[in-house]
């Protein structure tokens, strides 16, 4: 060997040694699509911070196959333009190989975006119209292969509730149909679960009333509890987030109306309990993962997270916190995959969250519920956790009613 | 030596009223502007992505804003739905292109007609109303141009709002920054011209007339309902075009950005440049589009400086560019056009500014 080759062949060597190297310490680039203000802050701002926690967890446990997850978290305060603005910036400078999204009306925008640039999207809006890769439903414009969530879909869990009141008017000796109502702001959020649930309130004997239209931003909302007075309404689903139907509740407290609320998995936890007040006793919300205090074998890690952001430990995070901790551990699970495979990007985050059955994100059993997803259906899960809010005189208490385990309909599928 | 256009110049003399109304004010201001748009055309290839979108941003909304500046500046009257005008421009050249097989190209400026004959009508109480009267009854339109948006689901998909398609010419495609940045800029260019044109026409001198001494212009024979009416349309064709530019550009149109907000932003961008002034509109557009970025950046250095202060950088920003625009009121209210008229001025009567 020359001397000139073997000056080529080291130089070669140590350019592959720094090449590997670059490449092992590389960071994985993720968009986090956050809401800290606007509307739906109540809520975001939890599932924000439980996103944030799981993220900054999972690089102080070793990363992803030893990489970092670089986070670039944007509060779009619920603006769709704002959400499809920062979309296109981090396409051009992050290169996201995953976003961890919000709301409906920006995720649905997104759709059609994240498909073309193969950016999987787990989003928190668990709209039905997300869960069809192909697009052969009837109720979409268009598949939307890249987006998933974790948890029932909003119609679902409202058709969880629909079977709960089916079966509360049949154990109260309700006589004739009962009346059910759609309550919410005319917002993409609040609409996507109107139809579907509606239909099949009507399915299983229901009587559905009009829908009645209220804002997102909280308000007084006593004219739109007399509209509900007056129709008779026995069954009101409430489809706004936390801070909107707090108000709404209060105005029929006021109003006296005698009506069994029930919520979106937005629309009520812990802490909406106690700001509630009376008003809030006894409405039914949907959660797809344990409370708080619940004795499960997932909830250690849960609790680990929670001290990123909470070094003393003592603050008790709502639903919404340990849903954003679920949605980044499925997310993580679909790398790891990916990067056994080969390499982590968007095309195979994809493939590896299709080749999951009943998958529970590791370490987190009993906290996140299993998800199976195939190259045809996106709906990861369709059991239902059922809570009910009780006031008990100023120390309120939630209450779990058990799950539902609805059946996987082909004609529920993008609906 | 004999004085000739090379040698350096005392002052603009001139002696024909052709001369008196040039689109540029002066030869030099010609060539300046002549090399701007050159710089410009190599911008995004020089430029990042980051300041390519902020000066597609400064064109759409610049051309709104010039609109709204005929409207207020020129004809004196006042509007807040503007941003209601821009967002009918961007659904209704998404509706046009989407469900009528019509080119984006095309779809823009008839968009902008449509916007037109939209502006026009609820133009119509200016013909009775003015001042104070006639801002609550624009408001009034903008209220219900947005609830229109949010229900009229064979037009903008209601609440869900609608895709737009980028723009294709000859089968390329304009759907990244650098190559979408042309064709603002190609936009911008025709809107500014003609907006500068118009001004110097028997309709602009009419406007000005209009704003000046409506009881004079009538008496002069300046039919006030017509011009009125008129100065409506022509702003709300700009504002038709911006907004279907933005369409265009982000790709999905949605109501939710077109709210009083934006309008309140667009009278501010024509207040801050100078009312009545195409420069000062150009000027007012880029100083609103630009102070969030400066001030986003002066806080991130001053957060990274003072640790303790990266959670409330945030609320700073906002409240530095409330005070920004305040002070900017108060010690320049003539706006910019105004002060780039005495830089120039101090400049050209250098070192004798008596």
């Amino acid at each position: 060997m020359s001397y000139r080759t073997a000056i080529a062949a080291a130089s070669a060597v140590a350019f592959g040694l720094v090449s590997l190297a670059a490449q092992a310490a590389a960071e994985i680039p993720v968009g986090h699509l956050a809401t800290y203000t606007g509307p739906t802050s109540d809520v975001g701002q939890p599932y924000g911070k439980g996103i944030e926690d799981a993220i900054e967890y999972i690089n102080r446990n070793g990363g992803i196959d030893g990489r970092k997850i670089r986070r670039e978290t944007v509060d779009y305060a619920y603006q769709t333009p704002r959400a499809i603005a920062t979309y296109k910036g981090w396409v051009s400078r992050l290169k996201p190989v995953a976003i961890l999204g919000w709301g409906t009306a920006d995720t649905e925008a997104l759709v059609r975006f994240v498909a073309q640039d193969q950016i999987p999207f787990i989003s928190a809006s668990y709209s039905g119209h997300l869960t069809d890769p192909t697009g052969k439903s009837p109720h979409i414009q268009t598949g939307a292969p890249y987006n998933f969530f974790y948890g029932p879909t909003y119609t679902d869990s409202c058709r969880a509730l629909v079977n709960w009141a089916k079966q509360d008017w049949e154990s109260k000796g309700g006589s004739g149909k009962p009346k059910f109502v759609h309550m919410g702001d005319n917002h993409p959020y609040p609409n996507a679960p109107k139809e579907g649930c509606a239909a099949y309130a009507k399915e299983i004997g229901f009587q559905v009333l009009p829908p009645i239209v209220f804002s997102l931003m909280p308000g007084d909302f006593k004219a739109q509890c007399l509209s509900l007075k007056q129709a008779g309404a026995n069954y009101a689903y409430l489809a706004n987030t936390a801070g909107s139907n707090i108000s709404l509740l209060k105005s029929c407290e006021t109003v006296g109306t005698d009506v069994q609320f029930l919520s979106n998995v937005w629309g009520f936890d812990q802490e909406s309990a106690p700001a509630a007040g009376k008003a809030g006793d006894g409405v039914v919300f949907p959660g797809s993962v344990p409370l708080w205090n619940e004795d499960v074998p997932g909830m250690r890690i849960v609790r680990e997270v929670s001290t990123v952001s909470d070094p003393a430990g003592t603050q008790e995070r709502t639903l919404h916190y340990v849903r954003g901790i679920c949605s980044v551990f499925l997310l993580r699970d679909a790398m790891e995959a990916a990067a056994k495979e080969g390499e982590i990007t968007g095309p195979a985050i994809k493939a590896a969250l299709e080749q999951m059955r009943d998958h529970v994100p590791g370490g987190l059993e009993g906290v996140c519920l299993p998800h199976t997803f195939t190259p045809e259906n996106h709906i990861g899960t369709t059991s239902v956790v059922g809570y009910r809010s009780h006031w008990n005189d100023g120390k309120p208490t939630l209450e779990n009613l058990g799950t539902v385990e609805l059946p996987r309909r082909d004609d529920w599928l993008g609906w | 030596m004999s004085l000739t256009a090379d040698s350096m110049r005392c002052g603009e003399f001139r002696t024909t009223y052709k001369a008196d109304t040039t689109i540029f004010p002066t030869p030099r201001s010609r060539n300046f502007a002549i090399a701007g748009l050159i710089v410009l055309l190599f911008a995004p290839h020089v430029l990042d992505t980051y300041y390519t979108n902020l000066l597609i941003q400064i064109g759409y909304y610049g051309i709104a804003a010039l609109g709204l500046n005929i409207l207020v500046g020129f004809s004196g009257q006042i509007s807040l739905g503007h941003s209601a005008f821009f967002g009918f421009g961007a659904f209704a050249s998404a509706w046009i292109s989407n469900n009528f097989g019509v080119p984006v190209i095309l779809a823009i400026p008839l968009a902008g007609l449509m916007t037109t004959a939209v502006g026009m009508i609820v133009g119509i109480p200016a013909a009775r109303i003015k001042g104070l009267y006639l801002a609550i009854a624009t408001l009034a339109a903008q209220f219900i141009l947005e609830d229109f948006f949010n229900r009229a689901d064979w037009f903008s998909g209601g609440s869900a709002g609608s895709v737009a398609q980028p723009l294709n010419l000859f089968g390329f495609v304009f759907a990244t920054d650098k190559s979408y940045f042309y064709v603002v800029l190609f936009f911008m260019v025709v809107m500014y011209l003609a907006g500068s044109n118009l001004l110097r026409s028997r309709d602009g001198r009419a406007f000005v007339a209009v704003r000046d001494h409506y009881l004079s212009a009538e008496i002069m024979g300046i039919n006030l309902t017509k011009y009125r009416i008129l100065a409506f349309g022509v702003s709300s064709f700009y504002a038709g075009i911006g907004g279907a530019l933005f369409g265009h550009y982000l790709g999905f149109v949605s109501a939710e950005g077109f709210t009083i907000l934006l309008s309140i932003q667009f009278l501010a961008m024509i207040i801050i440049g100078g009312l009545g002034s195409v420069m000062g509109t150009l000027l007012g557009t880029v100083f609103i589009v630009l102070l969030p970025e400066v001030m986003e950046a002066l806080m991130t250095t001053l957060g990274s400086q003072l640790p303790g202060l990266e959670r409330g950088v945030s609320y700073l920003k906002e409240m530095a560019i409330g005070l920004a625009i305040v002070l900017f009121l108060i010690f320049e209210p003539d706006g910019l056009a105004h002060r780039w008229k005495q830089i120039k001025a101090y400049w050209k009567l250098y070192p004798f500014s008596y």
